[in-house]
């Protein structure tokens, strides 16, 4: 199980090495960057003073050095922290990201776990349930939930917020609490903006998520284990929750792996909509602005954490199911 | 629950006494198609402390008696009507005999699950997907140790090994560490044996214990399992398409068609005196030691029909070469004693016949 860990770990850094390398390549590849705009523009003014901006900044910047030398100056800079500078907001790319991509982790993880809370459960049920009322039920409710977009989720959800709780929707703090200092009322506030994006995020791979447990476990249950479960004289509880939702897991925790990138462009659009500062919609301008420092940082924090969820999910994996550890 | 007079117990085989009675057993299955008759009112005795083989062609209704029993059809299954009487022996108090109907307790409730795994057990064919995959062999025997013994976990480890060894498995104390998958069929059926084994059964239901497994291994498995089965001294339900299998383990034969037994006899009258058209041409259509190349062997005419269907008269008729006219196809023979040990439901040796004219 440890080598099976270390070897993870292993494949994990070659991929972010391959995903720094071509993420870099190609922010960096289309001509016209923030840098060569402003550099246009300190030529314009002339004079000594923008002579000597020019050098600083191609200098930092390493502008006459070839291509692989800067990405190594940039690739070791980010290992010990320093990302670089954002030319679009003319500030260290570490000031920027750090809260947004707090704000981004947690709202992720939170729909994660809210999907996983009522999938797995609901799954379970109408698998167990097949073909009763409250099944079919179910059924619509998914495929309800499958077809309609998030940003409309979250647009009804805005809606409800404020008519029917009073709330004030959008941003993540109200109005009040919006430069005050760090106080269990500010939490709270936070908190009551913050449903409505998790519950929108959740609510798309909840539907999905829970047809896909549905699926497996009603395969499993045919399984001959099963019965042999049952032979033994154990509750059905323990024969359906031990021995067969075990081994209905594999699908979904490999879609767990997955699932970050859904969740991050699905987070994009909602925050979008509902005006929050995550990593989505900034990320989103980067790239747009060719703001390269920035861009690149985003994509790789994206990355760790995507290959992150992927260790997870394989250590998670390992774990259901045996015949995966001896590999 | 009573406690049961000699008469009850007293079993159709001389000489035997019955574990598991089953009357009228009616076992349907409600599915998209329509309702199929499974079990269309099974009668048959388990005798205690032997083997009984029920043979019959695929579809007759085998695997769904044995899980019948058990308690353990499941939707969209149901036992409609029938009884099935366990008379249980309590070795403490002096081997007096219990008298459970096993149809009226639930089939998921807590009576019904103090008796299966602990009185009754069950191994199945496929002994690649009967052991789950996700727990160790010794785990899953543990299970059923600690749910029905009431020891802990080192006692229980301690008796799956012992377990373990009994079967021959070799190393025991190092499989009950191993997964299924690392186990070759052989080995996980003799897991699977001590994992049904685990609570000393007085019924073990063997459904084509062997079909899976090669020659060799099933020779060894079949030896292992009558040994066992007199080391335990167990009845064995041994369910199975070979003919030459129920020559070499059993001491009496159940002979099922269209879910119903026709005929239950010791394993010498089978052989030598099947006394039911459907049992001959069962033993027709299998090679023997000693039979003449130039004889060929001769499949059953016809096809089973489909369980969803009704056939008026005797449910064989239409397949059977001795059926007669105005008597097989309008009434529907009844099980009677014809002799010895010895049942059959066929107007050739009887002319009981069932109040109903239609069998499905
Ligand atoms: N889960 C089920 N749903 C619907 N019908 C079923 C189900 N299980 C069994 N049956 C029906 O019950 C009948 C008897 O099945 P059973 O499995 O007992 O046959 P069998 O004698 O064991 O056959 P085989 O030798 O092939 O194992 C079959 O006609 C089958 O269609
Ligand atoms: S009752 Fe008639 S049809 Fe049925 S098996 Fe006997 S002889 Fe054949
Ligand atoms: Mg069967």
């Amino acid at each position: 199980m440890i080598n099976y860990i270390f070897r993870r770990i292993g494949y994990m850094m070659v991929t972010l090495a391959i995903i720094a390398v071509l993420g870099y390549l190609i922010v960096e590849l289309p001509p016209g960057s923030y840098l060569e705009f402003e550099i246009a523009r300190l030529r314009q003014q002339g004079g000594n003073v923008s002579q000597d901006q020019i050098k600083a900044l191609e200098i930092r910047y390493g502008l006459n050095d070839p291509t692989y030398v800067r990405f190594f100056k940039w690739i070791t800079g980010f290992v010990r922290g320093d990302f670089g500078e954002s030319f679009q907001y003319r500030q260290e790319v570490k000031d920027l990201i750090g809260q947004r991509l707090a704000f981004t982790i947690s709202i992720s993880v939170f729909s994660l776990l809210l999907a996983w809370g009522i999938a797995v459960p609901v799954g379970v049920y109408s698998a167990t349930h097949r073909n009763t009322i409250p099944d079919y039920i179910i059924t619509v409710i998914q495929f309800l939930g499958l077809s309609i977009p998030s940003f409309l989720v979250a647009l009804v959800l805005m809606v409800v917020a404020q008519r029917v709780f009073g709330q004030q929707v959008g941003g993540l703090f109200s109005d009040e609490f919006q430069n005050a200092p760090w106080s269990f009322a500010r939490f709270i506030d936070l908190l009551k903006h913050l449903w409505i994006p998790i519950v929108v995020i959740a609510f798309g791979s909840t539907a999905g998520l829970s047809r896909i447990m549905r699926a497996n476990l009603l395969d499993v249950l045919g399984m001959q284990y099963v019965q042999t479960a049952r032979s033994k004289g154990l509750k059905e509880n323990k024969v359906i929750w031990k021995h067969a939702v075990k081994n209905a897991m594999h699908p979904l925790i490999m879609i767990l792996g997955g699932s970050l990138p859904g969740i991050i462009s699905g987070e994009t659009v909602v925050a979008i909509v509902m005006n929050i500062p995550t990593v989505g919609p900034m990320y989103f301008n980067a790239q747009l602005n060719q703001d390269l420092y920035l861009a690149a940082t985003f994509l790789m924090f994206l990355s760790i954490l995507g290959v992150l969820g992927n260790l997870l999910a394989d250590i998670a994996l390992a774990w259901v199911d045996p015949r995966i550890r001896f590999e | 629950m009573n406690q049961s007079s000699e008469s009850t117990t007293k079993s159709v085989f001389e000489g035997e006494d019955t574990i598991i009675k089953v009357r009228d057993l009616h076992t349907y299955f409600y599915t998209d198609l329509g309702i199929s008759r499974a079990l269309n009112g099974v009668n048959l005795e388990i005798p205690r402390g032997k083997v009984m083989g029920v043979v019959g062609e695929s579809g007759c209704g085998k695997s769904v008696t044995a899980l019948s029993i058990m308690r353990m059809v499941a939707k969209p299954g149901k036992i409609v009507q029938g009884d099935i009487t366990f008379f249980r022996k309590d070795k403490k108090k002096n081997d007096a005999i219990e008298e459970i109907n096993l149809t009226k307790l639930e089939g998921m409730g807590p009576e019904m699950r103090s008796i299966r795994g602990a009185q009754m057990s069950m191994i199945f064919q496929e002994p690649m997907t009967s052991l789950n995959p996700s727990y160790t062999i010794g785990d899953q025997i543990m299970e059923a140790i600690i749910l029905h013994q009431n020891v802990d976990k080192v006692e229980a480890e301690r008796r799956a090994v012992e377990i373990l060894d009994g079967v021959g498995m070799a190393n025991p104390s190092l499989i009950v560490k191993r997964y299924p998958h690392e186990l070759s069929g052989g080995m996980r059926q003799r897991a699977m044996i001590s994992l049904a084994l685990s609570c000393t059964p007085a019924v073990l239901f063997a459904d084509e214990p062997t079909t899976a497994l090669d020659v060799t291994t099933e020779a060894q498995i079949l030896d292992l399992m009558r040994d066992l089965q007199k080391r335990i001294d167990m009845s064995i339900v041994f369910i199975t398409h070979n003919l030459g299998v129920v020559a070499q383990m059993c001491d009496y034969v159940t002979v099922m068609y269209l879910g119903r037994v026709v005929e239950q006899a010791t394993i010498d009258d089978t052989f030598y005196n099947p006394m039911h058209p459907y049992t001959s041409s069962l033993l027709r259509s299998i090679p023997h030691v000693g039979s003449h190349q130039k004889d060929r062997l001769k499949p059953i005419r016809g096809v089973v029909p489909d369980p969803y269907s009704k056939v008026k008269g005797c449910p064989f008729h239409p397949r059977c070469d001795k059926a007669m006219r105005g008597l097989c196809d309008v009434k529907v023979p009844g099980l009677t004693v014809v002799g010895k040990s010895h049942t059959v439901r066929c107007f050739l040796h009887s002319d009981v016949e069932e109040e109903s004219t239609y069998v499905q």
